[in-house]
């Protein structure tokens, strides 16, 4: 079943020039779980936000083109009624907390209030994202005294916890360490095997590689290419759009080893062992 | 957090002040307005403060009124002294301050206007002293405040608390790099003027993405709001909030009849 399905989108930003998405159509499948990479100011965020219906309906600005979540028009329904099935992690976790709760036990629960969900359920759902997320230990303390890291947790679980069937993260491991992103990733990977699609905007490629099922690359508002991690960064052009490929493949390539029997450079640690290994023997 | 305790007079204790719920204290602050006006005696006023205080004192936080109490007789001695020596209609003399005569008319009506300020200053610590704001405004909601008005008043709380953090980042940072933020006064200001652009700017942008932080999070959601926390209630609040009834239905009945 078709999750996301974007066509022919077009947006500019209300007093810019220029477009900052230009006519961009994608299809994600459910239980997919899409990377999107690109350079600064290539749309990623944007794109992000197109699909939560921050953009057209809290910025304004000119509009075209459509985009359907899990069959709803974002265009023609409210931001609340798009957030029921689309859930956004942004960037900043400072800015994502409210400020109106004393603990980060209520804090999670402010979305679960507003969406009317019933006393048990609520408590039972932030117990569950205390625990994937790792910070069940801070639940009592205030939201302004956490690390960045466990703030940016929190903001995570705070989406996680309203159960969308389309997870938008912009940048969600901006504040951790390489073992806190690393967990991150795992716990969003579980959440995508349980049928949660996933779409994330993130820089750090090696991760994109390792879990994304595929790869979105943007340049400058165009959808340059959509495909599997494997293709995406097997690419020849991939500098001309401002991006690396993983370290493993660049090796790879300097190397001139493809993974056996395709014709693909290896993206993750385990492929390129497998495949430096088997031009050893 | 000590900013925030600062901010809000909010203290923490176990009285059985503290465990009624709010809107029966705003209930009490309304009673002890409205009693002084229909029985405008004296001792009623006192007696009104009597009550205020002895709760007060039972909710442990007599203490924390000081202040309040001291920055308010700072202003009602003026009053006092104003209404002695210059009220018209003053005709009997007290005693003499230098050049001018104290008057027992303008005592007397300067007393009155001292003990219903006090009465009204009472009452209202009752509520702010021994109430959580966000259960106070969490209640309002319940009862039909709007949810967006009581966000702003509990988030203000939160949100100058961490301006406040901001500013001394960047002032930190300035002074990092080698600008005079002490000694002065003119220094003190020529300091503080390059901080306000980052400052609120940066709340700006703040502001902007909490919005959307919101949004995602249902904020304008038309479904029925629920609560996390069971509304606090307390058993005797609504034979207490009956009594205040009763007893201003009484005071009328009194004004109205004898």
């Amino acid at each position: 079943m078709k999750k996301i399905v974007v066509e022919g989108l077009k947006y500019k930003y209300p007093m810019t020039e220029e477009l900052a998405l230009k006519d961009i159509s994608f299809e994600v499948e459910e239980g997919e779980f899409i990377g999107i990479i690109g350079k600064n100011s290539s749309g990623k965020s944007t794109l992000c936000q197109a699909l939560v219906g921050l953009v057209p309906h809290f910025y304004k600005g000119a509009y075209g083109g459509k985009v359907l979540v899990d069959g709803l028009e974002v265009r023609s329904h409210t931001i609340a009624d798009i957030s029921l099935k689309v859930g956004m992690v942004f960037q900043n976790p400072f800015t994502q907390v409210t400020g109106s709760k004393m603990t980060v036990y209520e804090e999670i629960a402010f979305g679960l209030e507003n969406i009317g969900l019933p006393r048990e359920e609520m408590r039972q759902r932030i117990d569950e994202v205390l625990k994937l997320m790792k910070i069940e230990h801070v639940k009592d303390h205030s939201p302004f005294d956490l690390s960045g890291g466990q703030m940016q947790r929190m903001a995570i679980a705070s989406i996680i916890a309203m159960k969308p069937d389309i997870l938008v993260l912009d940048e969600p491991t901006s504040q951790l360490d390489p073992a806190g992103s690393e967990e991150v990733f795992h716990s969003i990977q579980d959440l995508s095997r349980q049928g949660i699609t996933v779409v994330m905007a993130e820089q750090k490629i090696e991760k994109i590689a390792q879990y994304c099922s595929r790869v979105l690359l943007l340049y400058d508002g165009k959808l340059v290419d959509f495909d599997t991690p494997e293709k995406i960064f097997s690419r020849d052009d991939l500098k001309d759009y401002g991006v690396t490929a993983p370290v493993y493949t660049r090796v790879c390539k300097a190397l001139g080893v493809k993974k056996q029997r395709c014709d693909v450079y290896p993206v993750t640690l385990e492929d390129a062992e497998l495949a430096l290994r088997g031009t050893i023997k | 957090m000590t900013f925030l305790k600062s901010i809000s007079l909010f203290v923490d204790r176990k009285s059985f002040v503290h465990d009624i719920d709010p809107i029966t204290k705003l209930y009490y602050i309304l009673f002890a307005i409205i009693i002084p006006i229909i029985l405008p005696s004296f001792t009623i006023s006192a007696i009104c403060v009597g009550i205020s205080i002895l709760l007060l004192l039972a909710a442990k936080v007599m203490r924390k009124t000081l202040p309040v109490y001291s920055f308010v007789f700072l202003v009602l001695i003026t009053v006092v002294i104003i209404q002695g020596l210059f009220r018209p209609g003053n005709e009997t003399v007290l005693f003499h301050l230098g050049p001018f005569a104290m008057h027992k008319e303008g005592l007397l009506f300067a007393l009155t206007i001292a003990l219903r300020v006090t009465n009204i200053v009472s009452a209202f610590m009752i509520l702010v002293l021994t109430t959580k704001p966000s259960t106070l405004v969490e209640s309002l909601v319940r009862k039909g405040m709007s949810p967006r008005i009581g966000y702003v008043i509990v988030s203000v709380f939160q949100i100058i608390q961490e301006m406040m953090s901001t500013m001394s980042t960047i002032m930190d940072a300035q002074r990092s790099r080698g600008m005079e933020t002490e000694g002065k006064l003119l220094t003190r200001i020529k300091a503080f003027i390059p901080l306000l652009g980052p400052v609120v700017l940066g709340s700006l942008i703040n502001t902007k993405e909490r919005a959307m932080a919101l949004e995602v999070r249902g904020f304008n959601s038309r479904n029925l709001k629920t609560y996390l926390y069971e509304e606090k209630t307390f058993p005797y609040s609504k034979a207490i909030q009956a009594a205040l009834l009763v007893l201003t239905i009484f005071a009328v009945a009194w004004r109205v009849f004898l």
